[in-house]
Formats: C-alpha cells, sequence, structure tokens
C-alpha cells in the first residue's frame, strides 16, 4: 500500500501548516500517527487510501436502514468504546418505538440502548400494532444549527461534509447543544468541551468505516463514498427506494437518510 | 497642562480610537495560524480530528493472528458479527503489533444474555429476514435439552449452524456437504 | 372526542432524548438576562430624564446611572462562572463567528460598558471637578482621571457636556436595546426549542427587562432613603410607577400573547407546551409567575392609578409592588431558561432539574452574583454622591 509520506525534515505540524496554506495545493494529505498498524487492515471505503484527499471533492452519505434494526445494540457499545464516551452521554443511542392500536407511540432508550433490549415493555397495557428500533446519531446536517450558533467557530462544516468540533477552540458555552434539534451532542463532563458523532472522521480519513457500521451484525447501518458508484450507499440513494430524513421542518437538510423510517420517529 | 476642555476631550476621543485600533491589532495577532483557511473555524481542527488514533479495529485485524478462530468465523452465520462487539476493542489488545492485554472471553450465562441480546423473540421488532429469534425457555423445551442448558452447549458461538448441521449430517438428516 | 384522537393529538411517552436529560443552561443563565435586565431597566429611567425630559425623574436619574453601572460591571460574572471552559472566554472577541448571535456578545458589551462609563462621568462631572478641590492623596488623582484632568465648569463646557450626554444617552438607548434584546434573541433564535423560537423573545425580554430596571430603582431609591432617614420625592416615585406600569402592562400582555394565541391555534407546538406549562411548570409558571407575580401587580397598579392614595401608602404599595415584580421577572427568567429546557426535543416528554447549593452556577454563587453588585454599589456612593445636594424635590 501506498502511503504518501512527508519529506522527512519535516515534522507534522509543519507539513499539516504548509499544505493549509496552499503550498501543497488545496489537498491534505494524512500521516498516519500510529505506525503501519491501521494500514494493515484492509481499506473498506475504496478510493481514500493510497492518493490525494481532495477534501473539496468528497461526498459521503450515511444511511440508518430502521427495517434491518435488531436493538442489539453493538453500535452503541463499539461507539462508547471507540470514543471512550463519558456515562450518561450519548454519541449514538438506539431508540425503541411500540405503537398501540390507539396510535398511542410509546419511546423508551433505556441507558441510549448500551445494554441491549433483552425485555419487551411491561408497562403498556394496550395491544400492540408495531414496533421498532430506530438509530440516532449525528445528522450531518448541510444547514448544521450547531454551526450557525457556535460563536466562536469550535464548530464547523468541513469541506468535505463534516459538521466536527474544534476542542481546543471551544468555550464550552452549550449553545450548540441547545441549538441542534437532534439532541446529538453533550458537553464532555470532564474536557468540558462540546462533543458529538463526527460518523467516525478519523476511521473515514484512514479508509475504515464509521465504528459502529463497522460492527452492525444485520447491515441497519450503511455508509460510504457518493463518488464511489459501487457502494452500497450510493446505488440506494440512486435507486427508488422512500429515504427519509429527522425533522425535515427544521430545514437542517440533514445527510443522513432513513429508510423505512415511520411518521412517528422524531 | 494647560489645555482647554475641549482639547483634552478630543485627546479621550483620540485615545479611545487607539485602543480600539490596538484591540483589533492584537486580535489580528492571537488569532490561530489556520483559522479562515476554508471557512471562520481553524482548518487544523480538520487535520487533528482525523490524526484521532482508531480504537476498533476490523474482523480483518483479529483473523491476522487467529486463523483458527478466523476459518471458523468467516464461514459460519455469525460471519457479519464484529469480534470486538463481544471481545473488547482492537486497542485493548494490540499496540505496534504487540499484545499489551488481555481481552475477555464470556462464558456462562454471560453467553446467553449476550446471545439473546439479538435473537429474543419476545422482542417483537425483530424480523424472520433480519434475524432468527428464540423464545425462552421455550426453545430448550421444544429441543428436548435440559433448562439451565447455555446457548454454547449447542451452537458454536463463531458458527452457531456449525455442530447442528454437523450432528444432521452424522444422524442422516441430512446429506453431507449440503 | 373519543379516545383513540385525543391520543394520537398528544403523542407524549414522556420519552426524552438520553442527552437531553441533563439542563445544560442552569441558574446562571437565568440571572444572566436578569442582570443585564437590571442595566436596561434602570438605563431607561436616566434616559427619560436625561433624553426625554421627564423633569420629576430628577432624584432617581443620576443614582439609576450608577446603578446600571454596578449590574453591568457583573453582567459577565454569571456567563464566565457558565462556560465550561472559561479561561478560553476571549475567543469570543477574537474569532467571532460572524453567523451567530452570541458572537456578538463581547463586542455589544464593550460598546454599552463603554458609553454608560462616559455617561457617568459627564453626568458627575461638575460634582467630580468639585469633589476634586476638597479631596487629597489617591482620591485626588482618581477624580482628576475621571474629570479628565479639567476644572472648567464655565457655561460653555458645561453645556457642552449637556449636549455630549444627550448624544451618548441617545445612543446608548439603542445600544441598551441590543444588549438585552440580543439575549432574547439568542434564545429565540433556537429553532429546535419550541418555547424559545419566537420573534416575541427579544420583546418579552425587552419589556420585561424595562418592568425589573424600574422596580430595582424604586425599591432602592425607598431603602435608602428610609435608611438614610431622608425624605422620599413623592412624585418621582409616581412618574416611576406611572412608567412601570406601562412597561409592566406590555410585558404581561407579551407574555400571554405568546402562550394564548399558540393555545387557540392548538398546534403540534401547542401540545407539547401545553404539556409542559401545566406540567414540571405549572406551579412556577401559572401560580408564581401568571398568579402572583403579575395578576397580583396588576390589580395594585390599577389601585395606584386610579384612586387617590396618601403618599405614604403610596410609597408603601409602590415598594410592594416593586418586589413582586422583580420576583416575578426573576421567574419569567426562570421559566423560560430552565422551562424550557425541560422539554426535550423528543416532543414526547420533560426533564427534571433540581438546583444544586454549592457548585459554581449553584444558589450560592447565584447569592453571591447578586450581592457583588451592591458592593460596586456601595464603591461608588464612596466616590459618586448619589443623590444631587440642596433642594432634592427641587424640580
Amino acid at each position: 500500500m501506498k502511503i504518501i509520506n512527508p519529506s522527512p525534515k519535516m515534522n507534522r505540524r509543519s507539513f499539516v501548516k504548509k499544505v493549509l496554506n496552499g503550498t501543497i495545493a488545496g489537498s491534505l494529505y494524512l500521516v498516519w500517527p500510529m505506525g503501519s498498524e491501521s494500514l494493515e487492515i484492509p481499506e473498506q471505503i475504496p478510493g481514500i487510501r493510497g492518493r490525494e484527499y481532495d477534501i473539496h471533492n468528497q461526498e459521503f452519505a450515511f444511511i440508518v436502514d430502521i427495517t434491518r434494526c435488531i436493538g442489539c445494540g453493538s453500535c452503541c457499545v463499539a461507539d462508547k468504546r471507540e470514543y471512550n464516551v463519558p456515562d450518561g452521554n450519548f454519541r449514538t443511542w438506539v431508540e425503541r418505538y411500540v405503537k398501540g392500536f390507539s396510535d398511542e407511540v410509546y419511546v423508551d432508550c433505556p441507558n441510549g440502548g448500551l445494554d441491549g433490549y433483552q425485555h419487551p415493555r411491561k408497562d403498556i397495557t394496550e395491544k400492540v400494532r408495531d414496533t421498532f428500533f430506530v438509530p440516532k446519531l449525528c445528522n450531518m446536517c448541510r444547514e448544521a444549527p450547531c454551526v450557525q450558533v457556535c460563536p466562536v467557530g469550535a464548530t464547523f462544516k468541513s469541506p468535505d461534509g463534516f459538521v466536527l468540533v474544534d476542542e481546543k477552540r471551544c468555550v464550552g458555552c452549550a449553545y450548540c447543544i441547545q441549538a441542534c434539534p437532534y439532541s446529538a451532542r453533550f458537553l464532555h463532563p470532564v474536557k468540558k468541551v462540546a462533543q458529538k458523532c463526527t460518523w467516525c472522521y478519523h476511521r473515514i480519513r484512514k479508509g475504515l468505516l464509521p465504528a459502529c457500521v463497522q460492527v452492525c451484525p444485520t447491515g441497519a447501518r450503511k455508509f460510504g463514498s457518493m463518488k464511489d458508484e459501487t457502494s452500497e450507499v450510493y446505488k440506494i440513494l440512486k435507486g427508488p427506494g422512500v429515504l427519509t430524513v429527522l425533522k425535515k421542518e427544521m430545514g437542517t437538510f440533514p445527510s443522513l437518510y432513513y429508510e423505512g423510517a415511520r411518521r412517528e420517529v422524531i | 497642562m494647560d489645555l482647554s476642555y475641549r482639547m483634552r476631550l478630543l485627546i479621550v476621543l483620540i485615545s479611545i480610537g487607539v485602543l480600539a485600533g490596538g484591540g483589533l491589532v492584537v486580535k489580528r495577532l492571537l488569532i490561530p495560524d489556520s483559522f479562515g483557511v476554508y471557512g471562520p473555524y481553524r482548518a487544523d481542527a480538520i487535520v487533528e480530528a482525523a490524526l484521532v488514533p482508531i480504537r476498533h479495529g476490523t474482523n480483518a485485524s483479529c483473523f491476522k493472528c487467529h486463523p483458527y478462530e478466523a476459518n471458523i468465523h468467516k464461514n459460519g452465520r455469525h460471519h457479519t458479527i464484529s469480534c470486538e462487539f463481544c471481545h473488547g476493542t482492537y486497542a485493548d489488545h494490540v499496540k505496534n503489533g504487540k499484545k499489551t492485554g488481555t481481552l475477555p472471553v464470556k462464558k456462562g450465562k454471560e453467553i446467553t444474555t449476550l446471545c439473546l441480546r439479538c435473537h429474543n423473540t419476545e422482542i417483537k421488532a425483530r424480523k424472520e429476514k433480519v434475524i432468527k429469534t428464540v423464545a425462552m425457555p421455550d426453545h430448550l423445551k421444544d429441543q428436548n435439552v435440559k433448562i439451565t442448558h447455555n446457548c454454547n452447549q449447542c451452537h458454536h458461538v463463531h458458527a452457531p449452524l456449525k455442530y447442528i448441521i454437523r450432528a444432521k449430517q452424522i444422524t442422516g438428516l441430512m446429506e453431507a456437504g449440503s | 372526542m373519543d379516545t383513540a384522537y385525543s391520543f394520537a393529538a398528544m403523542p407524549i411517552s414522556n420519552y426524552v432524548f438520553p442527552n437531553d436529560l441533563h439542563v445544560h443552561w442552569s441558574m446562571m443563565i437565568v440571572l444572566y438576562p436578569y442582570i443585564t435586565g437590571l442595566v436596561d431597566g434602570a438605563f431607561i429611567i436616566a434616559a427619560l430624564y436625561y433624553l426625554f425630559d421627564i423633569k420629576t425623574l430628577r432624584p432617581v436619574a443620576r443614582f439609576s446611572l450608577l446603578f446600571a453601572l454596578a449590574f453591568l460591571c457583573c453582567a459577565t460574572l454569571p456567563l464566565l462562572l457558565h462556560l465550561g471552559r472559561p479561561e478560553r472566554n476571549l475567543n469570543m472577541l477574537l474569532t467571532p463567528s460572524p453567523t451567530s448571535a452570541m458572537a456578538g456578545f463581547g463586542y455589544i458589551y464593550a460598546v454599552s460598558m463603554g458609553v454608560l462609563v462616559f455617561i457617568v462621568l459627564f453626568v458627575y462631572r461638575p460634582d467630580l471637578v468639585e469633589l476634586r478641590v476638597t479631596s487629597k492623596g489617591w482620591l485626588q488623582f482618581l477624580y482628576r482621571a475621571m474629570t479628565f484632568d479639567s476644572i472648567d465648569l464655565s457655561e460653555d463646557a458645561l453645556v457642552l457636556d449637556k449636549k455630549i450626554i444627550r448624544f451618548l444617552v441617545g445612543i446608548g438607548i439603542p445600544i441598551a436595546v441590543v444588549l438585552h434584546g440580543y439575549v432574547g434573541f439568542i434564545f429565540g433564535g433556537v429553532k429546535a426549542n419550541p418555547t424559545w423560537s419566537t420573534p416575541l423573545m427579544p420583546v418579552i425580554f425587552l419589556f420585561s427587562a424595562c418592568v425589573s430596571g424600574i422596580c430595582a430603582i424604586i425599591l432602592a431609591y425607598i431603602v435608602i432613603r428610609k435608611i438614610k432617614g431622608r425624605t422620599i420625592d413623592h412624585r418621582c416615585i409616581k412618574t416611576c410607577i406611572k412608567t412601570l406600569t406601562l412597561f409592566f402592562i406590555l410585558a404581561f400582555a407579551f407574555e400571554m400573547l405568546e402562550v394564548f394565541s399558540h393555545s387557540y391555534l392548538r398546534t403540534g407546538y401547542h401540545h407539547m407546551v401545553e404539556g409542559l406549562l401545566n406540567g414540571p411548570l405549572a406551579d412556577s409558571f401559572w401560580f408564581w409567575q401568571v398568579k402572583i407575580g403579575s395578576v397580583i401587580p396588576l390589580i395594585i397598579l390599577g389601585v395606584m392609578g386610579i384612586f387617590n392614595i396618601k403618599d405614604r401608602l403610596y410609597d408603601f404599595m409602590a415598594a410592594v409592588v416593586s418586589t413582586i415584580l422583580l420576583l416575578q421577572v426573576f421567574l419569567m427568567r426562570w421559566n423560560v431558561v430552565i422551562g424550557g429546557q425541560l422539554m426535550s426535543k423528543s416532543a414526547r416528554g420533560y426533564t427534571e432539574f433540581h438546583p444544586e447549593w454549592f457548585g459554581k452556577e449553584g444558589i450560592l454563587a447565584v447569592i453571591i452574583v447578586m450581592v457583588i453588585p451592591f458592593i460596586i454599589l456601595f464603591v461608588f456612593s464612596r466616590i459618586f454622591p448619589f443623590w444631587t445636594t440642596g433642594n432634592e424635590t427641587d424640580v
């Protein structure tokens, strides 16, 4: 595998600076921080490794197929482990919806789905019409309210379409947490900065799938590059299937799509 | 000094202007280097986000050193399950090609609990086409085994139908090779 | 209406998004708009005198400027206590995001501070010049600095001062409106939260700010004068109460308009907010803020406006109504800031908030932050004479 390495004289910081200042035209190479280890893992997203990462010419899509989600909570566990997410805060979680014949919707999400769903709900007295699981994560809005309201530019939308948090500049005002219609954000209790799901940006840039996608046993979570016409997400988005987004009326234009989401899903 | 009142006020006004201007100069100096390369944010933050070390590998990274398990896992019905979900993350096990920690292996009742996380029929949201589910303890009764049995006493955890198929082949319920 | 329909209309299963269980904006964010509101209201009193020539307000005009300044000095305290990383607060000034309402804070605050300081200096200049002559040591140095080292009290200079004051108060009003209206806008601009996202929010905040500021001035004036054993200017109190009545009617009308128009429209928004106001906020909103905090003062203010009441009783009622309204505005801030966050963005449930005692955003910290402006005010009283000397009731 070809890794693009900076010249040995250049340390990473100055290299990155050079890239950013435009000496290396508009592209962002990546230098692997943990030896070649992560590169020994076969690439999962084709077209990332071994070539220039043109940050302005990328498009990724995330699709959650709720008809395939079985509520095992693998994604939640993987997510917590990948980031050491502090207890009580969630980058991703899985909700359980139960719909009664009266049209009443019962939703619960004990411990964010981390322990899975071992038992059915016992507190529902009426006859159940339908039940399903809904995984939630950052919607990567194209018009992200969190980016709009961040007073210091610590939350931003990168040219490749990811809403990221600059933990070195975040002042911890929590305005973005208020602004997110999906409640995907939280304030890290120790670092005191805002955090949220990044679709595992650090994995994607190494050609790997997001941790939650990678561990999903049923393929309910799908991720891929829209530049790759063979990818599953490309085929789904190109196809006739009905895809919806959450809280469309918020005008946030999420790039997270749901397949098979019922109207009760908020 | 013998300045007129108006003159003094003018000096005050100019000083405010100078202070504000000075403030703006200081502001410019204190803005981080890569701020504004792509937009009103620090472009270095993108690089930092990309450089965060990964903690989960993939199944391929586990299979490299565990060929025996890999062979079973890859050929069984559980091939879509991530090794790391049951055993823990790659980063807790290997660093720079060297083993740094032992990952847990589930035992006894833990295994049943783990299996039922996905395979419990009681949770109605699990569709036939996605996953095969069982009701407990009905399944144990149906199969005429002890009610205290753990799942792994019949099902290989990495390839749940491995023993079942083999048993069927031996008893002639199934042709070998099918 | 059959039950099935009513269930469908109100899909509340008390499901709270896992990240919504925690209330992120707690008491310090209640306190911050409360403090800027006091600044605003007090400034309005001064503006009525200095810009709109309402002469009866003369006894409190200068005091209200110092009162506003004392509270403005502390306006950033609750924010710093609230920030997760207070040491990075200057990021707000260094890299203000052009799209964020909050990013304007540093600049709006700095400008309003500057304007208010200069208004105070020019208003007090004749007194400061006199004090400069009689004082010694570092105090004299302070007075010299505050008078721009000039003792020019000629007719010409005083006329110039007056013009400058009018100009500064003139630009001070929009700045004060922006300083506080923007706080309302920060809430009003959060589309994710249905109780906040209304264009009425800045308006409601502004009027209630005027209410709280005027009340604070009335109360402080009466209390300080009583303690000092000096006379209370009844005509001044009367003008204040009339102004207060006007602002309070506007504030209360807008607060209720927001609730009633939505309960009449009966949109999805209403069903969520109805559950909030009748559920977790039933006590603090309907009972304390509306019944005790708004209806009773309205009746008292009505009585004060319609009937002829003896001066002493009138002043007493003024103090009572001011106290209640100060609480009302605090409750209103509470119900907006904390109450708004009790409703999960799942639109299906409500979380809880229990104030802590000792944290940096706890009750004790709130009390300390509210005491500091009074300490500053006391220090000011040693430097600036609060009340005009001579015949105080003189117009």
